[in-house]
């Protein structure tokens, strides 16, 4: 037991002498979580999983016995981008230096399963993956690459089905065996709903062809992982370590229930689980975040599930660095920030993981950057040290005591979703979106603010940077590959026979048949992404979705700041002006779902007095100056991460004119290279703002190209 | 009356552009605008009061947007050209507004026979914006019919779309309890349609169940005079049979006699508000009823003058006196 005059006691009394009482003892981190500046051996009281040991429930120490002292963390970058050829040689490339496993990232088009050649997807293809619309393109894919040996993970949720299907049949033809393919399909479609928005149906049949890959990998492919349970997007999209740890385990819980109810054996079930955690710069936040995960799924599923086999309270994870922690300014900064990131996952216990490229708050990462983000992981492996001891930080007090807190506070937002009748019931009611769109909001606004700084955007900026080199994808070559290989795979097939498999899996979709067994017969038949999209679509219909910002947020961050006030002064002129409120319509064109920037901008902008309109999410360049046309809008802003902008913008301001509202002025933000912002600007784009833009320099900005407003004072 | 408005042969026509721009016109607060907004309505008023004007209100998540997609689109079928006015709140505090219902609106935003127009409620209260009035005339002289005015639809004291609809559907769904039932209570005295939406996945039996109760406390509260209809937008369930009750609705109140009587009333409280307005108006514009009113506003805010009596001094000066002796 504690004396009289423990630590925390005699700590005090110095910190008293030192600073005079000038000193707060708690802080918040970057995770938004509330921390003390000293931590003591009274911290520990009350935390149960101390004498745990690695390899034994509850995991809280890692999942193997030995972890990295014998074998490594895998390391698997995120990649794809262009043609199937060109991935296929930067994969081959990337096995040559170091890597050990494949992740493959699909172009915006194969998400929403749409084939290349699809008007609706020009813009988009090959741009931020690679394109797939058949069997052909995935073979390309994993030419000379011997699948049987190289697990493969891939990311892909709303064209689940003919995307997993592909990967089957090209393994068959490979002459590998199902028994042999190791790897992990995302198939986490919740997350879809919640943040990330690369769905295609509605929730409940989304949620059947879960079950259905579940079930179908169960039973065939046993080194599989059937699910990825993904966390990382909704840390990009802002959610706080809490939100993300709590809302991610509900998640997992969704999907075990759903296999279960399906009448699969639990142990079977759990064991193809795996999780996809991100991890930020809140250095001990996020060490902390991956071993409460382990600890609280291991409670949570035991109470649950009560498995017979103990592995299957055990939870695997991929990490992946933090994609917004990185800034367009000063891009060399990045290359910290992810080593910093990469070692907490590696402290944290990941069983694999990605780093990010320095240039990918510029554009898709190029090969010297690819180069330097794998060499940050191959360097922690062979030139540290690090991996030879498992699970260094056990027994520190801060970090046991958070690991602690973490779990619990995660708990309470489980318990809260069970109670709101379970996770797709609580996204129907948005309420993980609310929460996330909040936070979101929140950390723009402390950022914006300078109370947290970000080194070369909001504080030591460095005035003229040179530009970094940057890969460009030529789109207008990939859709003519990609078209051509498409019209041979047509006219090389058996068309009835691929109507008829066709039909059946329309059939299957208003049944109750396995849609990846069928799935895969029609593919195999070279029925397309598109085909077999567009058939189960017709059963079960196209989702539309989007959820709304929150309003208030940042005019309570910004109560009594001066520079706020002289925006809203500012927007009073122009108002008293105009007659109205300056209005925008905040668009997102094209595949491109992610909706965080677009959603921040608006709740920010309707905060200061814009009247904003949001747009719906996958507008076409003509449905949004449609748009526009109707709400006699002020501006378009257009937000765009996923690259499109070159070929969308151009449209839009086309559009714009045809319909003769050629005076609406087109804004442009996001991640946007300095020859694209030269190349919107020449074409009549009205400003460009980057990544992270705080929000009174963008209002101000559009208050700006009003002209003859009167001055100050002259009201 | 005044010369020909550059905007009227465009909004006759059916021009997108020149009717969103004359929404805009008549939405302004600039006292020149204004000007141009009364030439505007002059000119198309007289050739209106035709269109079926359909009101739609209800609870946040009820779903009205998503419906009003799907029943627009029936109207659409039916070949009507279709007109959405929806209403936002606006910030009381900064005036601005987040305008998010064409969002869920995705067929009918890009069908060639509808027009959708978002507006901030600007501080105007019952649920509409100030000028919904002058836009439905707008969208009608446009050639739109049927209608649809969503309300900004947070609960209370909606009623304005009774003041400008002639027939008020109230969207409801099932399970929601029964505060939500007590709370639209008053609106549900003025109800034409009751629909309960999302009758459809677990919740079906629920929804079902909840509308059958309303029916008969509808019943009971006013006779034959309102329909519940059970629907699920996202299904597409039940919308034909919900647009041919608003037709059937609004033929029976034709014969009735009481859409005339309803549209008299509309029109009586609309120049009401006219005259209130322009009364303030004026009182603003005249630069010695300003300064009056700038001195009697200081009084008034230290409690020394009751409102209603500073309001008799500005405008009613000789009366006033006489009564003003005991403030």
């Amino acid at each position: 037991m504690t004396q009289p005059d423990d630590a925390e006691t005699r700590w005090r009394a110095l910190v008293q002498s030192e600073t005079r009482g000038r000193f707060a003892d708690t802080a918040r981190t970057p995770a938004g979580l509330e921390v003390k500046a000293l931590y003591t051996a009274q911290d520990l009281e009350g935390v149960a999983h101390l004498d745990s040991v690695p390899g034994e429930a509850p995991f809280v120490r890692g999942v193997r016995a030995t972890m990295y002292a014998t074998r490594p963390w895998t390391l698997r970058q995120y990649a794809g981008f262009s043609t199937p050829e060109e991935t296929n040689a930067f994969f081959r490339r990337a096995l040559k230096a170091g890597q050990r496993g494949l992740s493959v990232a699909f172009d915006l088009p194969t998400h929403r399963g749409y084939d290349s050649d699809d008007p609706r997807v020009k813009g988009d293809v090959g741009k931020a993956g690679v394109a797939v619309s058949s069997v052909e393109d995935m073979k390309l894919v994993f030419d000379g690459i011997p699948l049987a040996e190289v697990s493969v993970s891939m990311t892909m949720n709303g064209a689940v089905l003919p995307v997993l299907a592909a990967f089957i049949v090209t393994a068959e033809e490979q002459g590998v065996g199902l028994e042999q393919l190791s790897g992990t399909i995302q198939n986490d479609i919740l997350k879809e709903f919640m943040v990330r928005n690369t769905f295609i149906y509605p929730p409940e049949p989304s949620m059947r062809i879960v079950a259905d890959v579940m079930e179908l990998v169960s039973q065939k492919l046993p080194r599989y992982n059937s699910i990825s349970i993904s966390g990382y997007h909704m840390q990009e999209a802002g959610a706080s370590a809490e939100l993300e740890l709590g809302y991610t385990l509900a998640d997992g819980l969704a999907y075990a229930s759903a296999g279960v109810a399906r009448g699969l054996d639990p142990d079977a079930v759990l064991g193809t689980l795996s999780f996809f955690f991100g991890v930020g710069l809140d250095f001990f936040g996020e060490i902390a975040k991956l071993r409460a995960a382990r600890l609280l799924w291991a409670e949570l599923v035991k109470e649950r599930f009560a498995p017979k086999n103990p592995r299957s309270l055990s939870l695997r994870t991929h990490c992946q660095t933090s994609g917004v922690s990185l800034t367009a300014q000063d891009p060399l900064n990045n290359v910290v920030r992810t080593t910093l990131e990469a070692l907490s996952a590696v402290l944290g216990g990941t069983q694999s993981l990605h780093t990010n490229a320095y240039d990918e708050a510029l554009a898709l990462p190029g090969e010297r950057s690819a180069r330097v983000a794998r060499n940050t992981q191959l360097i922690l492996q062979h030139e540290t040290g690090i991996p030879k001891v498992v699970d260094p930080l056990a027994g520190s007090y801060y970090v046991e005591r958070l690991t602690h807190d973490l779990a619990a506070s995660a708990r309470q937002l489980v318990l809260e979703v069970e109670a709101h009748g379970g996770m797709t019931r609580a996204i129907e009611q948005r309420i993980p979106q609310r929460r996330i769109a909040q936070a979101a909001a929140e950390r723009q606004a402390r950022i914006d603010r300078s109370e947290e700084l970000v080194i070369g955007v909001n504080a030591f900026r460095v005035p003229d940077e040179p530009e970094p080199e940057l890969l460009v994808v030529d789109t207008a070559r990939v859709l003519e590959a990609q078209s051509a290989r498409l019209a041979r795979v047509r006219k090389n097939r058996d068309e009835n026979r691929v109507q008829a498999l066709l039909a059946a899996l329309e059939a299957g979709a208003r049944g109750s048949e396995n849609l990846l067994t069928l799935s895969i017969e029609a593919m195999r038949a070279r029925a397309t992404v598109g085909e077999v999209s567009l058939a189960l679509e017709r059963a079960f219909g196209r989702h539309n979705e989007v959820s709304m910002a929150t309003t208030g947020v940042f005019s309570k961050a910004y109560a009594g700041d001066a520079e706020w006030s002289a925006v809203v002064e500012l927007l009073r002129r122009v108002s008293e002006r105009e007659g109205r409120q300056p209005r925008i319509l905040i668009a997102k064109l094209g595949q491109d779902g992610h909706d965080r920037g677009a959603k921040v901008v608006a709740a920010g902008l309707s905060d200061l007095g814009f009247d904003v309109e949001l747009g719906p999410l996958f507008q076409s360049p003509e449905q949004a100056a449609r748009h526009a046309l109707e709400s006699d809008v002020h501006f378009v802003g257009v937000s765009t991460q996923a690259g499109a902008h070159l070929v969308l913008v151009p449209e839009l301001l086309d559009e714009l004119r045809k319909l003769g509202a050629g005076g609406v002025r087109v804004v442009v933000g996001g991640i946007i290279s300095a020859p694209d912002r030269a190349a919107l600007e020449a074409r009549g784009v009205s400003a460009v703002f980057g990544p992270g833009a705080p929000i009174l320099e963008i209002a101000r900005q559009l208050l700006e190209l009003f002209e003859g407003v009167p001055e100050a004072g002259s009201a | 009356m005044s010369a020909r408005h550059p905007l009227v042969a465009g909004v006759r026509a059916g021009d997108r552009r020149a009717l969103s721009r004359a929404i805009t016109l008549v939405e302004s607060r600039r006292g020149d605008d204004s000007e141009q907004a009364a030439a505007l309505l002059a000119e198309l008023y007289p050739a209106t009061g035709r269109a079926l004007r359909v009101g739609v209100t209800g609870a946040p998540g009820v779903g009205k947007s998503t419906l009003l997609d799907a029943l627009g689109m029936q109207a659409v079928a039916a070949g009507g050209r279709v007109g959405v006015l929806s209403i936002d709140p606006s910030s009381q505090l900064r005036g601005g507004s987040l305008l998010g219902d064409r969002v869920r609106m995705a067929r009918l935003s890009s069908s060639d026979a509808a027009f959708i127009r978002a507006s901030p409620s600007g501080g105007a209260s019952g649920g509409l914006g100030p000028r919904t009035r002058e836009a439905l005339v707008l969208l009608e002289a446009a050639g739109f019919d049927p209608i649809f005015v969503e309300s900004v639809g947070v609960g209370q004291g909606e009623l304005a779309v009774t003041e400008v609809c002639d027939l008020v559907m109230v969207v409801q769904i099932g399970g929601a309890g029964d505060e939500v039932q007590g709370m639209k209570r008053g609106l549900l005295e003025h109800a034409d349609l009751v629909v309960f939406n999302k009758a459809d996945g677990p919740q079906a039996a629920a929804t079902e169940r909840a509308a059958r109760e309303l029916a008969s406390l509808l019943e009971w509260m006013r006779p034959g005079q309102s329909r519940v209809e059970l629907v699920s937008a996202l299904e597409g369930r039940g919308i034909d049979g919900l647009y041919r009750a608003l037709l059937e609705e609004r033929a029976r109140l034709t014969e009735s006699g009481e859409l005339r009587e309803r549209r008299r009333a509309q029109r009586r409280s609309w120049l009401s508000q006219a005259l209130e307005e322009l009364v303030i108006a004026r009182q603003s514009r005249d630069p010695e009823l300003d300064r009056a009113r700038r001195e009697l506003e200081r009084a008034v805010e230290e409690g020394e003058l009751a409102p209603p009596l500073a309001a008799r001094q500005l405008l009613e000066p000789d009366k006033a006196s006489s009564t003003s002796g005991g403030a």
